[in-house]
């Protein structure tokens, strides 16, 4: 189709035109007088629909471009993950883009690694070092080769694991710190299928979070965001009511009605304790129980540890409050009960998490309106951190050459894994990084990705809703740099290798291969012609009434073992390291990945207000006692590391446990983000057998000077005089 | 002449049992308006360039500890303290109740600033810089303010201007929902709401009739055209 007739076609102003290809070289000068052929008028914008990357949540967005340049991000209102709406995080993915410190062309690094110095080198060169190095390893040993990035949905995941499969290496590994696989192996376990819940939060009356912070970070914040408001106002006469169990008070549990401050790693036997509760109370839902072939004798049988005194005593909670709960759980239906990262990220955490599927069941808020349903095609790894170790040894022991890696895996793995110390021994490693990140400054050859605004790709987003949902990632402006997409170099590299290699992958761009995955997935659904499809497709940003799959009930599989944590285990002796340590993911960082934007450094954190830094948060008492004061440079040991950084005195958080958040102290990535704050991954020691316990690690904190250099935004005035504005 | 007159009345309602504190509404307002990126000292000095800020407040001790969440931007009073001591008529009343402010006409007397009981004035006291190619983001609808300038919430009033000029290119009113503020626009728990309060029938109309309406610092007379509604039913503290 020619551009003109395309264009007469979606329409020059409509909210979200589209411009296909966007390869025309306007960015250099506006051509005033020739009339808006290539898709500019001055003074008039643009809308593209696409998806947003911040997060594998992939909501909807539609960028305003304005002159050939990208103004504003919203979201997308036509889109049913995020109806609209977005995080500040998705606002700021526009700063990716014009990143004054992008990495604007190949480098090659010249001097010693780590060093940070790199040379100049034209992409000719560049897929020549590349395929030379594929090529010699092709002959003598393919499974010596080492994908590894971040956990990818739609074409990307296809087009990676089709590469590494007809390369020959089985070592792709797929990590996010933050990925649920926790999630997925705990419902594979209880449900046979490792479907992540939907849960219908908008018309629940009830809700108990088990350290789920959907507000900032849990599967799919906006979505959840967008419905604890429908939760609590759209309906006439029902306000939901919200219950938040977990030790610190993060974001989300700022909006709770009620905090329970729980012992760190005793939320699974709070969850078993409430379930047999209710159970003796024959508060439970006897058709629930009777649809999972379970009973009620057998249940209280197996619970009889979990007598409502003994699992007080070890949540640290009162007895009355936690029974109130229970009662009010099982009796205000529908409710649903989440379990999130709080409590999945301690040595127990599968079977804690198991507890609450338990909890869900008894309850009858399984697959029902206001409760919990299995999300639409939101499989995923779920042993990705099961593979971690197993690379890291190949790594250690000489078995990897050569490494391909997509983000900032150096910032984003404990030490404790012994990654970063195994990958200095991969002789070649190559970056796709769009900034010089830790990852990139370690690289022996940097081939810098587009940003998510210039490329071409498909999501699906994860926890999504009932129906699968796929959302089209399209370019809204000319590449800015010399750059070229991570999928593209894969397919160059694959045409160069030839084979079995460039047979699987015979797309010449990421363009053609989302072309075809969506009319893969969506032309049949319809029929008709492909190419007003695929219009179509691009001016809605995606393609979301696919129907519900096969498999969408949870149904409890009757071998499974009925859910039993174990105590919580902790690195670190309990006399010479006092205090717990809870890692969590800010509003603004996620996992790391908004540090170098200057928009998201200076948003205040909305519990602390701190920018631009990290923190520790300290309970007052627990500070008064150890003599640190707000503001305090502290330091924080742990058996494994030693870091400094200010403390907050934090109201909301027990006195046994300290905070950090994730995603500071960068070693590069731009201006913004370099050498700013700690990366608290670099305390973590990890238990034996333990996968994702990243809040497994005890440490000490003793207070050094009164200099933490710590800036709040917070107005001196806001933290007491509420009574001023009658709220 | 055109009589000052308007069939508008812009306001906003923000329903704190809604609001989860997230800091959308924060970084689409920055970057909607052009708003100068501050660096840790400029924000230590208290000079942090953000037209609408979330206040946090804690309440209680621990255990029996609340948070609440407090989005505060320009409220627009009816009778505002800022506008009378402009010096140079910068600070104005627009027939729309808009209160605005004339870049070009500050010469940074700041009493405005000093006269706004809600603090939501912020004064460039340095140069701001968006280093190549951020400024490729600079929004071509709204000047780039210097040092020197003062600057503030105008409810988007670019996007009011436009929702208006389409409007009457068809003749006919702005709807209600058509136009609304970048904040408003993000907000994921869909706390914010804007409209018209002169047409007694529009969401937000309704919404500041409510019973769990409150203004800030309703006793100093400033009569804002924000309100908000009072969190309901957190019980346990």
């Amino acid at each position: 189709m020619k551009r003109r007739t395309f264009l007469q076609l979606s329409g020059m102003t409509a909210a979200s035109a589209l411009l296909a290809g966007c390869q025309s070289k306007n960015e250099k000068l506006i051509p005033y007088l020739i009339p808006p052929d290539e898709g500019v008028t001055p003074g008039k914008a643009t809308y593209y629909a696409s998806s947003c990357t911040a997060c594998p949540a992939g909501c909807g967005i539609v960028v305003r471009v304005s002159e050939g340049r990208a103004k504003k991000i919203e979201g997308n209102p036509g889109h049913p993950v995020n109806r609209g709406r977005l995080c500040a995080r998705g606002q700021a993915i526009v700063q990716e883009l014009y990143h004054p410190d992008r990495v604007a062309q190949p480098l090659k690094r010249v001097g010693p690694r780590g060093s940070g110095g790199f040379q100049k080198i034209t992409w000719a060169e560049a897929l020549g070092l590349l395929t030379a190095n594929l090529k010699e390893l092709q002959r003598n040993g393919p499974d010596r080769l080492a994908m590894m990035t971040p956990q990818l949905s739609g074409s990307l995941s296809a087009l990676v694991d089709r590469f590494m499969r007809s390369y020959g290496s089985p070592h792709h590994l797929s990590y996010e710190l933050l990925a649920p696989d926790w999630l997925r192996r705990a419902t594979r376990t209880s449900f046979g299928q490792p479907g992540l819940p939907y849960y219908d939060l908008a018309e629940t009356r009830y809700l108990l979070s088990f350290g789920a912070d959907f507000v900032e970070s849990h599967l799919s914040p906006v979505q959840y965001g967008n419905a604890f408001g429908r939760m609590r106002q759209e309906r006439d006469t029902v306000r939901g009511h919200f219950t938040y169990v977990g030790g610190r008070m993060s974001l989300t549990a700022a909006s709770a009605d009620r905090w329970m401050p729980v012992r760190p790693g005793s939320e699974g036997a709070l969850a078993l304790g409430m379930v047999r509760l209710i159970l003796a109370e024959a508060r439970y839902d006897k058709a629930a129980l009777a649809a999972h072939n379970l009973k009620a004798e057998l249940l209280l049988d197996h619970l009889k540890g979990f007598d409502l005194a003994k699992v007080a005593d070890l949540a640290g909670l009162s007895k009355e409050s936690v029974a109130e709960v229970a009662r009010e759980f099982a009796t205000t239906r529908p409710s649903l009960a989440m379990a999130g990262e709080g409590l999945a990220f301690q040595t127990n955490g599968r079977e804690s998490v198991r507890a609450v599927h338990l909890l869900n069941l008894v309850t009858g808020n399984l697959n029902r309106s206001g409760g919990v349903y299995p999300a639409g095609a939101s499989d995923g790894p779920e042993h990705s951190f099961a593979e971690l170790p197993a690379l890291v040894e190949k790594m250690r022991t000489g078995g990897i050459k050569l490494a391909l890696i997509k983000g900032d895996l150096r910032h984003s793995i404990p030490p404790a894994t012994g990654f970063q110390e195994a990958l200095d021994k991969v002789p070649f490693i190559v970056s796709f990084s769009t900034l010089l990140d830790d990852t990139a400054l370690h690289a022996d050859l940097i081939l810098p990705d587009h940003a998510a605004l210039e490329s071409w790709g498909d999501v699906i987003p994860r926890g999504g809703l009932r129906q699968t949902v796929y959302g089209l990632i399209q370019p809204v402006v000319t590449p800015l740099h010399d750059t070229r997409q991570f999928g593209d170099v894969l397919l160059a590299a694959a045409s160069e290798l030839g084979g079995a290699v460039s047979e699987v992958l015979p797309w010449k761009s990421c363009r053609e291969l989302v072309r075809e995955t969506a009319g893969r997935r969506l032309a049949t659904a319809r029929g008709g012609d492909f190419e007003t499809l695929w219009v179509e497709l691009l001016r809605r940003g995606g393609g979301f009434d696919t129907g519900t799959g096969p498999g969408t009930t949870y149904r409890w599989v009757a071998a499974a073992k009925l859910p039993t944590p174990d105590l919580p285990a902790f690195a670190g002796d309990e006399v010479q390291f006092p205090l717990h340590l809870q890692l969590f993911s800010s509003t603004a960082f996620h996992d790391g990945r908004g540090a170098p934007l200057p928009w998201l450094q200076q948003l205040p954190d909305p519990m602390s207000t701190v920018v631009w830094d990290s923190w520790i948060e300290i309970n007052p008492k627990t500070a008064a006692s150890l003599g640190i004061s707000q503001g305090d440079l502290v330091e924080v040991t742990s058996p494994r590391s030693t870091l400094r950084l200010p403390a907050v005195l934090y109201p909301g958080i027990r006195p046994d446990l300290v905070a950090i958040p994730l995603g500071q102290g960068h070693k590069g990535a731009g201006r913004y983000a370099k050498d700013r704050g700690v990366n608290p991954l670099e305390l973590l020691v990890l238990p034996e057998g333990s996968e994702q316990a990243w809040n497994a690690t005890r440490v000490r904190v003793t207070r050094i000077s009164g200099k933490g250099d710590l800036v709040t935004a917070g107005h001196p005035q806001g933290s007491y005089r509420s009574d001023l504005i009658g709220i | 002449m055109e009589k000052l007159t308007s069939p508008y009345k812009w306001g906003m309602v923000i329903d704190l049992d809604r609001c989860t504190g997230c800091g959308a509404c924060v970084v689409a307002c920055q970057a909607e308006n052009n708003v100068g990126i501050c660096d840790k000292k400029e924000i230590s000095e208290g000079r942090g360039m953000h037209w609408l800020r979330i206040e946090r407040y804690w309440v209680g001790e621990y255990p029996d500890v609340r948070v609440r969440f407090l989005p505060v931007m320009c409220q627009h009073c009816q009778d505002a303290p800022c506008e009378p001591v402009c010096p140079v008529y910068a600070s104005y009343h627009n027939p729309d109740g808009l209160n605005g402010q004339v870049y070009n006409r500050c010469v940074g007397t700041r009493y405005c600033g000093n006269n706004c009981p809600y603090a939501v004035r912020v004064f460039n006291f340095y140069q701001h810089e968006w280093p190549k190619p951020l400024d490729s983001q600079l929004s071509p609808d709204i000047t780039v303010r210097s040092r020197g300038v003062m600057e503030k919430c105008t409810f988007c009033i670019q996007r009011i201007r436009r929702a208006k000029e389409e409007a009457k290119e068809e003749g006919r009113q702005v709807r209600d929902g058509e136009v609304q503020p970048a904040c408003a626009q993000t907000c994921p728990s869909e706390a914010m709401v804007f409209g018209n309060l002169a047409d007694p029938r529009s969401r937000v109309s309704i919404l500041s009739r409510s019973p769990r309406r409150f203004q800030l610092l309703e006793h100093l007379g400033t009569h804002p055209s924000v309100f908000y509604l009072k969190g309901g039913g957190r019980e346990h503290v």
